[in-house]
């Protein structure tokens, strides 16, 4: 065993050094795209070149990130446990919760840079790229405890509050963390975006920005480095706390009892109420906070002026005709990136399974195409790649990859050891236990990390069409703020929330019956 | 009827709806555990043993039918301290030490760990894991898991104890053994005791009465007096009058 880890390692080690050595030669001969891809060694010569800029704007970063981090964390996990107890506010949240998942951090970034000041944007827009990953972790956690443990306690009299501290809080602590090292290098993306939104002298996207237009690949593959290494460390450090902790977590034996679900049994009425609810509760709040908030009508277009702005007004036609056509550019890319993501995904995190060295050796991969900043990116792949739509496929894929990738191989590693000895014990190959124990096992994972995918597929299409391809519903975005036309902007802006709450509840819609049909409870 | 800490079952009736069946676990089921006595619940696999000890818990309601603990409602008696239970599945949390896992009830019932120290290391004692305090149960046979569990059910001194299937996963010297110590419990507290087992040795060694079930629906069909002497030794296993009653035990079983 021992040295099987450490043959894994080295030659996990092994690949790295390799890869390094072609990137090396391809920088040094300028292979790729006339010089795009710069070799690592001018990339480090910059990067102590450059050594007294860094530290400024890496602590601005970091001080929107980290207080985004704490504060979205703080919120997500109370709001977890809210509806983790109380189905009911679950139900009535969903609207809020979906509408925050989806709400696209390039679109919203202009508007909260005209509204606030300094860091509160960064802070924000941080706080809301950890909410719902580490708010969904922890009511995945909470929900899968182990039922027999929940009994023990019940048959001691103990209520809701203790099941909660004794049990629940405890078992789900895998899940949290694992939420949260998604959650860290989101935070760190969230405060880049709104960097790039203008506001402030310091940061890291500041410094892109500004060294955006100067043709020094070098320079911003340096910056991108700085940005990957934060988000890296901060998703290594939550990666060994989640390993203590799993390990000790890992329930021994199945548990037989069938999970309960009262929920299936509210009368209709009640259910209509609750999704009523829960489709007003967003639009209210939308409203609330921009009467709070006061920020002037031009700018600020309630549910009601965005409605005159597509509806009433002289040249509401054009502006229809225009949302349309960018909508059909968009839409095709994404449902085709998300599928190839979540399918890569997929299919590496079973291989994960006969193979554990993958992780090890794939997870930092896997790490950089996610933390880069793809604003950082999109610029270097445009030279590499061209601005076609294979551009806007890869860009997407590997937004939507890394997130399903974690979600999918942490189900798997929870499914318990007796399990998998049953079939290990009559003799079963690596892909008969696949097929007859971890995929059945991570069905409830891979549905949840569909559920997650589609407002990112959604998210890295806009980027790259902002950035790049000069299409679909990024570029009108972008354009949009140049004609300082606020109204297109909003409409964006509930446009891809809209699309991803259609997206998202398509896929519950058949998450249900199948999981129902096994028994199963379907992964927050 | 029922004394301080009786249990008591009054025409009891539990069904399942599953997908498309509906099972019948418990049928009009009467049982009456005086206070002190000690109750083998025997009857084959899926006849609503389990059943029976999870409404008497409070953990499932009934369809129709009375169920009270002491005269007070399963979950008041729970939250009085008074009931001890160990499942037929050990249920530990796995990231508690053994330790930590028999002091779970106090945690729940708030009482503090502090002033039953002693007993949980007289428990581990009894239950033979001495030198397991700190072990978690991923580190543990399944064997072990179960006493940690046993241990955990008497922790809290109860009055009534609920025992389903506790030695299901031991060898059969462990099994006697801790029969023989489970008698020596009971006499010492005179806990109202209701143990679900598959043995007819087992049940005839410890109990006072066996009352035996059949499935298809779950109902008590026999109730049998166990009118052995106390303590009862490691010799009544091979007296005439145990295999009489072992026998009877059998027949009734086999529907006779
Ligand atoms: N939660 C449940 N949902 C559906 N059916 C159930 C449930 N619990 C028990 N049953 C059914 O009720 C019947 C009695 O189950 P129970 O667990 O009480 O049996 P048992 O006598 O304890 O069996 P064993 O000796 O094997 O433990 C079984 O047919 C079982 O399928
Ligand atoms: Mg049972």
């Amino acid at each position: 065993m021992a040295t099987e880890t450490i043959a894994a390692r080295g030659s996990s080690l092994r690949t790295w050094l390799v890869l390094l050595i072609i990137w090396e030669i391809c920088g040094r001969l300028q292979l790729i795209a006339s010089g795009a891809l710069p070799a690592p060694s001018s990339i480090l010569m910059r990067l102590w070149i450059d050594r007294a800029d860094y530290p400024p704007h890496i602590l601005a970063t970091l001080e929107g990130a980290g207080v985004g981090f704490l504060i979205g964390n703080g919120i997500a996990v109370a709001a977890g446990v809210l509806f983790a107890l109380f189905p009911m506010a679950a139900r009535l949240g969903r609207g809020v919760n979906i509408a925050l998942f989806a709400l696209p951090a390039i679109a919203i970034s202009p508007l909260l840079v005209l509204t606030f000041s300094d860091m509160t944007p960064r802070i924000i827009l941080a706080a809301i790229g950890c909410y719902f990953v580490t708010m969904s972790s922890t009511v995945t956690g909470i929900s899968q405890t182990d039922q027999r443990m929940i009994e023990v306690i019940r048959a001691y009299g103990g209520g809701r509050w203790k099941i909660l501290v004794l049990a629940q809080m405890r078992s789900a602590l895998p899940a949290i963390l694992s939420g949260l090292r998604i959650a860290a290098p989101n935070a760190v993306l969230g405060s880049i975006l709104a960097e790039f939104g203008g506001g402030g002298r310091y940061g890291l996207g500041v410094y892109l920005i500004g060294s955006l237009g100067r043709a020094e690949p070098d320079r911003l593959w340096g910056i991108g480095l700085a940005a990957t290494l934060i988000a890296g460390l901060a998703y290594a450090v939550f990666s060994l706390i989640a390993l203590r902790f799993t390990g000790a977590t890992k329930a021994v034996t199945v548990p037989a009892t069938a999970p309960g679900g009262a929920t299936m049994s509210w009368p209709l009425w009640l259910r209509l109420l609750l999704s009523t609810g829960s489709v007003v509760i967003p639009i209210a709040l939308w409203w609330l906070l921009l009467i709070a908030m006061g920020t002037p009508a031009m700018i600020a277009k309630t549910p009601l002026g965005l409605f005159e702005y597509l509806f009433l007004q002289p040249n509401s036609q054009a502006s229809q005709m225009k949302l349309l056509a960018a909508l059909g550019q968009t839409l095709p890319l994404t449902i085709a990136g998300m599928a190839l993501g979540i399918a890569f995904a997929f299919g590496l995190a079973l291989m994960s399974v006969l193979r554990p060295g993958i992780i090890r050796g794939f997870m930092p991969v896997a790490l950089v195409t996610q933390t880069m900043p793809l604003v950082a990116l999109t610029p270097l792949l445009v030279l590499i790649l061209g601005r076609g739509p294979s551009l806007i496929l890869w860009i997407t894929i590997s937004v939507t990859f890394f997130p399903a990738f974690v979600t999918m191989a942490q189900g798997l590693s929870m499914v318990p050891r007796a399990a998998l000895d049953v079939p290990r014990a009559y003799g079963a190959s690596l892909f008969t236990q696949l097929r007859l124990v971890s995929v059945p096992a991570s069905l409830p994972y891979l549905f949840a990390a569909t559920r997650l995918a589609v407002p990112r597929a959604l998210l890295g299409v806009m980027i790259a069409e902002w950035l790049a391809t000069g299409t679909g519903l990024g570029n009108l975005l972008n354009q949009s703020r140049g004609y300082l036309d606020y109204g297109m902007i909003w409409a964006v802006a509930v446009v891809s929330v809209l699309l991803s709450v259609v997206f998202y509840q398509c896929v519950v819609l058949i998450e249900r019956p199948v999981l129902a049909r096994r028994g199963m409870r379907a992964a927050q | 009827m029922t004394g301080p800490s009786g249990i008591r079952l009054d025409t009891v009736s539990r069904s399942f709806k599953g997908r498309g069946t509906t099972v019948q676990a418990l049928d009009n089921v009467s049982l009456d555990c005086p206070a002190g006595s000690f109750t083998a619940l025997i009857g084959p696999s899926g006849c609503g043993k389990s059943t029976l000890l999870r409404l008497a818990l409070g953990l499932d309601q009934a369809d129709s039918g009375e169920v009270s603990i002491a005269g007070l409602a399963p979950m008041d008696a729970a939250r009085a301290g008074m009931t001890g239970v160990a499942f037929q599945d050990a249920a530990l949390m796995p990231w508690r030490s053994v330790e930590d896992n028999i002091a779970l009830p106090l945690d729940v019932l708030g009482q503090p760990r502090r002033d039953n120290a002693a007993k949980i290391a007289s428990l581990i004692d009894l239950v033979g894991l001495a030198g397991f305090e700190k072990a978690l149960p991923g580190e543990l046979s399944g064997g072990m898991r179960q006493r940690v569990a046993i241990a955990r059910s008497l922790v809290t001194n109860p009055q009534v104890l609920f025992l389903d299937e506790p030695f299901g996963a031991l060898d059969q010297i462990l099994r006697r053994q801790m029969n023989v110590e489970l008698q020596r419990i009971w006499i010492a507290s005179r806990a109202t005791t209701l143990l679900v087992t598959h043995g007819i040795d087992e049940a005839v060694f410890l109990a006072d009465r066996v009352a035996v079930m059949q499935s298809k629906p779950g109902r008590i069909t026999r109730i049998i007096d166990i009118p052995l002497m106390r303590p009862r030794g490691p010799d009544v296993f091979t007296s005439a009058e145990f295999h009489r009653l072992e026998d009877e035990i059998a027949g009734a079983l086999n529907g006779h």
